[in-house]
């Protein structure tokens, strides 16, 4: 078991923290793991499809920095939805320096 | 996808014209003209009936990209299993399989095409081959590739080619049999094992075409099965090689070796998927640069822009859809939108109608690089089973897009648009041939 914290909410409002995110998992796959409202990850974690799109938390977003051109043009996909702060959760992985970090799914469609 | 419909999303039938009240009682999937042109077809079923029963076809058409939608996100209630392989061969598929059990080595049930728990453990395998960043890196060798193909179909003759057979069909051939560490030289030969194989879900083969499509695959999986065991003695730096050493980890953590039957299909499914597909989107973009007024000054005037070329890409694969529509079973009876699917009713998720649905693409049918929702379409399917080459077919049409405006200019339909023919199929939107005129571009 890991020791690292991460919390989400969903796209339902509602939301949960883990506290049990081992180092290198990415926020996706945490997303996944736990049935996170609105975290798909269609592409298996290959930033190409924009299924696990979140906004990072005020405060962390110097620590987790900027998508890089490839994760940018699947932003840019989905672009009615996407903001200063977004992120693919598959392309943020845990680690000591992000512990703790809060997250919110980017507002999913109902479908 | 993570995205939000402005729209408000009619569900209810709305009203048909005479014209299309006609069409929705006489029309069928299986009538080649329509197959050709079936916009029209696809309109009236997702206004007037959106999950509607094509009796000749024996399918549900699923029409509206909301239930599309729906019916994806839910493998277990919808199966790929079981749709899949109720529509390969349908009809005759015990004689197919026979056929590939006396003649082709076996008989390998596609892997990939399963539903979870078994699904997860297999994609898990086949995610890290095709990232987008992985792609990317691949970028440069892509480039030369295509340049190299496009250059050698100007220096046979300046003037004139058939963008299909000549350029589409070679180009994603060349590209995936280097991934995959196959021979090349072998387009032909992999261009007709590609029409067998994909010809197995299109449901217009007769009993005679069904039995040379056999023959096809069984030569494809005699020429796999070599392959294979050669690089399982002597692993190289390609797919090949990877998947016949791949292991799979089950739920509780255990690992365990792929069998070699899971191997071959998922060979044969990386090569024909790889090629087949991508293959259809790069012909219909020489479709519409030549047919669609402003298309080829559009794209000439994105090319150097990443950010434009891309969504130029993801515009062209919601408007001209390479797959048209894939399979589901319902496992148990089931009320879609207001539709009763029984238990069994196999369904076809029309991928091509979804993109058109005006409700979440207002104008469907105009080519606008600037929807903001550009990411909601469904060329590529969506939920656990969302083409896993994705990354992989954006660029190779990205690139193509790119080298031919590099190198051609003028380029011109040299048949009327009327004398084009598609693939008989209900599975894909294929140009057979496409012959044009153009000129070189000097650098």
């Amino acid at each position: 078991m890991g020791k690292l914290k991460v919390t989400m909410t969903d796209v339902n409002g509602d939301t949960r923290t883990f506290d049990d995110v081992e180092e290198g998992t990415s926020l996706m796959e945490v997303g996944k793991a736990h049935g996170v409202a609105g975290i798909m990850g269609d592409c298996g974690g290959g930033c190409a499809c924009a299924t696990c799109h979140v906004y990072v938390a005020e405060g962390w977003w110097d620590k987790v920095g900027e998508p890089d051109d490839i994760e940018f043009a699947m932003l840019d996909m989905v672009a009615d939805v996407m903001k200063d702060t977004s992120r693919l959760g598959c392309q943020i992985r845990m680690n000591p320096e992000l512990d703790g970090i809060a997250v919110t799914v980017a507002p999913a469609s109902t479908y | 996808m993570a995205t939000q419909t402005t729209e408000p999303r009619p569900s209810q039938r709305l009203a048909l014209s005479s014209e299309e009240q006609r069409l929705l009682a006489e029309g069928t999937l299986t009538d080649r003209g329509i197959q050709a042109h079936p916009r029209a077809f696809y309109r009236a079923m997702r206004h007037g009936d959106p999950i509607h029963y094509d009796e000749k076809l024996g399918s549900w058409l699923v029409t509206r990209h909301e239930d599309i939608s729906a019916v994806q996100s839910d493998p277990l209630t919808f199966s790929v299993h079981h749709g899949y392989h109720e529509q390969q061969a349908r009809g005759m598929h015990e004689e197919f399989r026979a056929y590939l059990k006396e003649h082709g080595g076996g008989y390998f049930p596609d892997a990939i095409m399963s539903d979870p728990p078994y699904h997860t453990r297999i994609r898990k395998l086949m995610e890290n081959a095709f990232t987008a960043h992985r792609v990317k890196e691949l970028e440069p060798r892509i480039t030369e590739v295509v340049r190299a193909l496009i250059g050698e179909v100007i220096a046979r003759d300046g003037t004139r080619c058939d963008a299909v057979k000549d350029i589409a069909i070679p180009l994603t051939i060349r590209i995936i049999v280097e991934q995959l560490g196959l021979d090349q030289g072998m387009e032909d030969r992999i261009s007709r094992w590609s029409v067998a194989v994909t010809a197995q879900i299109g449901r217009m083969q007769s009993r005679e075409q069904m039995i040379e499509n056999a023959k096809e695959i069984c030569d494809l999986q005699h020429y796999l099965i070599a392959k294979m065991k050669q690089r399982e003695a002597v692993p190289g730096e390609d797919m090949i090689s990877d998947l016949v050493h791949a292991e799979v980890t089950n739920a509780d953590g255990t690992r365990e070796k792929l069998t070699f039957e899971e191997a071959v299909s998922l060979v044969r499914a990386t090569l024909i998927a790889g090629n087949d597909t991508t293959a259809t989107a790069i012909g219909n973009l020489f479709y519409v640069l030549t047919t669609k007024p402003g298309m080829a000054e559009l794209l000439e005037s994105v090319i150097d822009d990443d950010r434009r070329l891309n969504r130029f890409v993801e515009e062209h694969l919601r408007n001209e859809p390479p797959v048209r529509a894939l399979s589901r079973m319902a496992v148990k009876e089931t009320v879609v939108n207001g539709t009763t699917i029984p238990e069994g009713a196999h369904m076809l998720l029309v991928y091509a109608s979804g993109n058109d649905d005006e409700t979440v693409f207002p104008e469907p049918r105009k080519f606008d690089i600037d929807r903001p929702n550009l990411g909601r379409h469904v060329a590529f399917g969506g939920g656990p089973h969302r083409c896993i080459g994705l990354a992989l077919a954006r660029m190779e049409v990205k690139v193509a897009a790119r080298e031919i405006v590099r190198q051609m200019k003028n380029i011109r339909l040299a048949i009327p648009e009327g004398e084009i023919t598609y693939t008989p199929t209900v599975a894909t939107h294929t140009i057979e041939s496409l012959p044009i005129t153009f000129e070189r571009r000097e650098a």
